[in-house]
């Protein structure tokens, strides 16, 4: 190291002493500010546009999910003013059957009602008409064995006399 | 008698033929041969019905006397002239038949006409009169 020193103080340079070598150096930084160029024309633009469309990207994602999530919240409010909207109707709908089937059965038991009494009138008159044939049979019957009885009694009390006394008189009446 | 002669004018020859007084029993053994020849004697009622009807029309009637008992000639006399009365006949012969299921009184049929006066006939009419329908 004191070698160096002493050859860079010989020459009488300070970077030689320091070990650099400004032409280098100067290329170097030449080459750096190249490089600085290049990537201020060409890639830092690239990137930070793709970095912006990254970020833009999250940010439109991040506002989807905040619209899915409002969109959610408002379906959530519809789908319950749905479910109320639906219970309503199946009340009223409850309520209007219940009404239905109680008039259905009203009307069921007043057609029951007049079915029963137009029964029971044709029963009533049925009855009346077998009594007055019940009566009729019964007088046709008694007519006939009043007969019987007539001719049973006849035949014993009518004698030969009494026939030709009966028969004078039938020419008599025929006359 | 000739071939084939009709119903009525066989009857008006036996009605005629016994008006004149021939034999009854040679006119009827004459209507009996043809009624036999001519293979009619099916209609051997109908042929005296007609004769009754052909006897009547020259004053000549059958009666035909239905009673519960036997008649007595008074009776029967009284009938002889009832039907000749009512027919106008000149000569009544009466037939009676006794039917005790005519109970009493008497029926009288002549050719056309019959006058029903039995106890039987009386009751079956009141009978049905007052039979209810």
């Amino acid at each position: 190291m004191q070698n160096v020193t002493q050859v860079a103080a010989s020459q009488g340079n300070i970077f030689a002493s320091l070990g650099i070598d400004w032409k280098a150096l100067i290329l170097q930084i030449i080459a750096f500010l190249l490089l600085v160029f290049v990537l201020g024309k060409w890639v830092y633009p690239w990137l930070m546009k793709s970095v912006d469309e990254r970020q833009a990207g999250i940010e439109a994602a991040a506002k989807a999910t905040a619209e899915a999530q409002k969109s959610a919240e408002a379906n959530k409010e519809a789908v319950a003013q749905l479910l109320a909207q639906a219970r309503k109707e199946a009340n009223e709908i409850i309520g209007t059957a219940k009404l239905e089937s109680a008039e259905m059965v009203s009307t069921s038991e007043k057609k029951a009602q007049k079915i029963a009494e137009r029964i029971a009138k044709d029963a009533h008159e049925q009855l009346d008409k077998d009594v007055v044939n019940a009566r009729k049979v019964l007088y046709n019957d008694t007519l006939e064995l009043v007969g019987l009885a007539t001719e049973k009694i006849i035949a014993q009390k009518l004698d030969k006399k009494t026939d030709g006394e009966l028969i004078d008189a039938v020419v008599k009446a025929a006359k | 008698m000739p071939g084939r002669l009709s119903r009525r004018a066989v009857a008006e020859y036996v009605a005629t033929s016994l008006v004149e007084g021939k034999s009854k029993k040679l006119l009827f053994q004459q209507l009996a041969a043809y009624l036999i020849n001519t293979q009619r004697t099916k209609e051997l009622e109908l042929i005296v019905r007609d004769i009754e009807f052909s006897l009547a029309e020259k004053g000549v009637i059958q009666a035909s006397i239905v009673s519960a008992f036997d008649l007595t000639a008074e009776t029967k006399k009284a009938l002889e002239a009832f039907v000749k009365t009512q027919t106008k006949a000149t000569q009544v012969s009466l037939s009676n038949m006794v039917d005790p299921s005519v109970l009493g009184g008497v029926k009288i049929t002549v050719p056309g006409r019959e006058l029903d006066q039995t106890v039987a006939h009386q009751l079956t009419v009141l009978k049905t009169r007052f039979k209810k329908a």
